[in-house]
């Protein structure tokens, strides 16, 4: 019998079809990237920045009376190398934009933006969306867009997050979790843990952060975890003061020591000087009368039966015997004691 | 909006000129839209199913519009009397041809013209072919004037074919079921996805689907159909209603055919039963769904 034909799609035109619809779908309208003529896009004031300068400075020169003129003139400064490269190569990431009737609104890339006026270009690419992004939308895409810069500090980084994380609960109507976040960020979830806790970290931490004294993500982390409250201001101050890493992490062990052998002193019983006092002394006397007195009256109980004999012949006068019969008393009243206890 | 439909697939052979006439046609005399003919490809058939074109001196094989029937020589002194899409590219006013179906008009090819866009290629002027079809269908005055527009491209990824989709709301990909046809719905999808990633939410390129064409009754067809069906994203964009290889279709293609419209078979008639729900299909997606 001859063998039946098949005909099938081969696997490598399939995947592509389906690659291509599935792409498709998945970036539709959002990879509109063209040259945009930068006297047509505008900062979002909307959104909170860093910078103070603005695009009218560097058009018509910083006005020499205005209040910011030295802050204004520093950010220049810092732009420069940014300016060179993009002399050089232009600029080669796309800042991203959304419409705003016939102008455009800048999402991410003011310093792009800026440094592309100072080096004298009159376009720049631009990612256009159609429709201003929500909020969480917008705060994920500064937040990619901040992140590979190297010049960020952490309270940058923190305040992006900060908005993250209040536009999250705001849409979402819930608290967010590190999980959540380290999803949202595409990050590690130890990472986001730590970014978690410090958002939640009182205030002189944060102001810490704030003014640029604790710069890692990792010490900020660790200080915040610190749950003795004098600690955590010592080790605070340590690391305003320049501890490393490992020196916070070694406070933290030593302290721990501390509070472990405090702790296993308090269990025991009170001490005084010199040698642990362990035992009950019963002291000495040189009158064997009260010996005799104290003797007598426990002679009489149940269990001396057998010493009665030897009190009877002892001669009072001799210390030793007295101290070997009272010491013997002594043990004969540990033993019953015992067996008493056993018994029970 | 006016909805603007192109048929494109860059492989030959697989039906773009015949549905182009057809899907014209039913929304034309069956549906009485005011419909636009516009032939993008330079073998001008589309034209010429309802002009009667001439060979271009100039241009070995070409072809060029007939004289418009509005013109008069003695009072238009700054037209040479014809139009064609092609003169888009030239910076010209353009005049459509009224055709036999009182509803439809055209606007036809010019071989030689539409060769010389599509075969530009310094980087500005590619650009400028790309965009210079959607400028013109953007003009209020035309898009007043018509409620649909059915667009024919040449066998090809080039220029024209951009230019089509580009200007275009719906774009649909004709294809037989066989292998190299396949291979031409994915360069086609490759398109639409580009133009997919540049459109906004607010002007979307709609794709209605691919249209599975001159299928018959064989084991590589069904196959394969049924291939293409089960593809994950890809079976939702396969019009669920297949167009059968038939001898009608080309019959009607005839100068002197009769009936020359397909629409005025008896509607019990398979190929007219058979092509009407392919075109209310199409007519419900493009119309319907925005």
């Amino acid at each position: 019998m001859a063998k039946m034909k098949s005909f099938q799609i081969s696997d490598a035109l399939t995947r592509g079809l389906e690659e291509t619809v599935s792409v498709a779908h998945n970036y539709s309208g959002q990879l509109r990237i063209e040259a945009l003529q930068i006297k047509k896009i505008d900062i979002d004031f909307a959104n909170p920045r860093e910078l103070s300068i603005e695009f009218a400075d560097l058009l018509n020169e910083i006005d020499k009376h205005d209040v910011l003129y030295e802050k204004k003139q520093q950010e220049i400064n810092s732009l420069a190398s940014m300016v060179e490269s993009i002399k050089r190569e232009g600029v080669i990431n796309p800042v991203v934009v959304y419409k705003e009737g016939e102008r455009y609104k800048l999402i991410a890339g003011e310093r792009r933006t800026l440094a592309s006026i100072l080096a004298k270009k009159e376009d720049i690419p631009a990612k256009i969306l159609d429709k201003k992004p929500s909020e969480l939308k917008l705060s994920m895409i500064q937040w990619i867009e901040n992140i590979e810069r190297a010049d960020l500090t952490l309270w940058e980084r923190l305040k992006n997050l900060e908005k993250i994380v209040f536009s999250y609960e705001e849409e979402k109507k819930e608290k967010m979790a590190p999980t959540a976040l380290s999803e949202l960020l595409g990050c590690v979830l130890s990472h986001a843990v730590k970014y978690h806790a410090i958002l939640h970290a009182d205030e002189m931490i944060k102001e810490a952060v704030k003014e640029g004294k604790i710069k890692n993500l990792d010490k900020a982390a660790i200080i915040v975890s610190i749950k003795d409250e004098d600690l955590r201001l010592e080790a605070l101050n340590a690391c305003v003061a320049g501890a490393t890493l490992q020196d916070l992490k070694n406070l933290i062990v030593r302290n721990k020591k501390l509070e472990m052998a405090k702790k296993e002193k308090a269990d025991k019983l009170p001490e005084g000087r010199g040698r642990q006092t362990t035992r009950v002394n019963l002291g000495t006397t040189k009158n064997t009368k009260a010996v005799k007195f104290i003797i007598d009256s426990i002679i009489t109980n149940k269990g001396f039966e057998v010493l009665k004999g030897q009190v009877d012949k002892l001669n009072w006068g001799d210390y030793k015997s007295v101290s070997g019969i009272f010491q013997k008393i002594l043990k004969t009243l540990e033993t019953n004691l015992n067996k008493e206890q056993e018994l029970k | 909006m006016t909805k603007i439909i192109v048929n494109a697939t860059h492989k030959g052979g697989e039906g773009k000129t015949t549905n182009s006439i057809i899907l014209a046609e039913y929304l034309s005399s069956v549906l009485k839209f005011k419909t636009l003919a516009i032939d993008m490809d330079p073998q001008a058939n589309f034209s010429g199913r309802y002009l009667k074109m001439e060979y271009d001196p100039a241009y070995k094989g070409g072809k060029i519009p007939p004289l418009h029937p509005d013109y008069d020589a003695t009072v238009d002194k700054n037209w040479d009397g014809t139009s064609s899409i092609a003169d888009i590219f030239y910076g010209k006013e353009i005049i459509p041809y009224p055709t036999f179906i009182p509803q439809l008009e055209l606007l036809p090819a010019h071989s030689s013209r539409l060769q010389e866009a599509e075969a530009v290629t310094r980087n500005e002027v590619v650009e400028k072919v790309h965009v210079q079809l959607k400028k013109l269908l953007n003009i209020q005055q035309l898009q007043d004037s018509y409620d649909v527009i059915i667009i024919d491209t040449p066998p090809s990824k080039g220029p024209l074919t951009i230019a089509a989709v580009k200007a275009a709301s719906h774009i649909i990909i004709p294809a037989q079921m066989e292998q190299f046809s396949i291979e031409g719905i994915y360069g086609m999808l490759q398109l639409w996805k580009q133009e997919t990633y540049y459109r906004g939410s607010t002007d979307p390129l709609e794709l209605v689907g691919i249209l599975p064409n001159k299928v018959r009754n064989i084991k590589i067809h069904k196959q394969f159909l049924e291939s293409l069906e089960s593809m994950k994203g890809v079976g939702n964009y396969v019009i669920p209603h297949v167009i059968h290889e038939r001898a009608i279709y080309t019959e009607i293609l005839v100068e002197n055919a009769d009936p020359k419209i397909l629409f005025n078979l008896p509607e019990e008639h398979i190929a007219r039963y058979e092509y009407e729900t392919v075109c209310k299909f199409i007519t419900k997606k493009v119309f319907n769904n925005g």
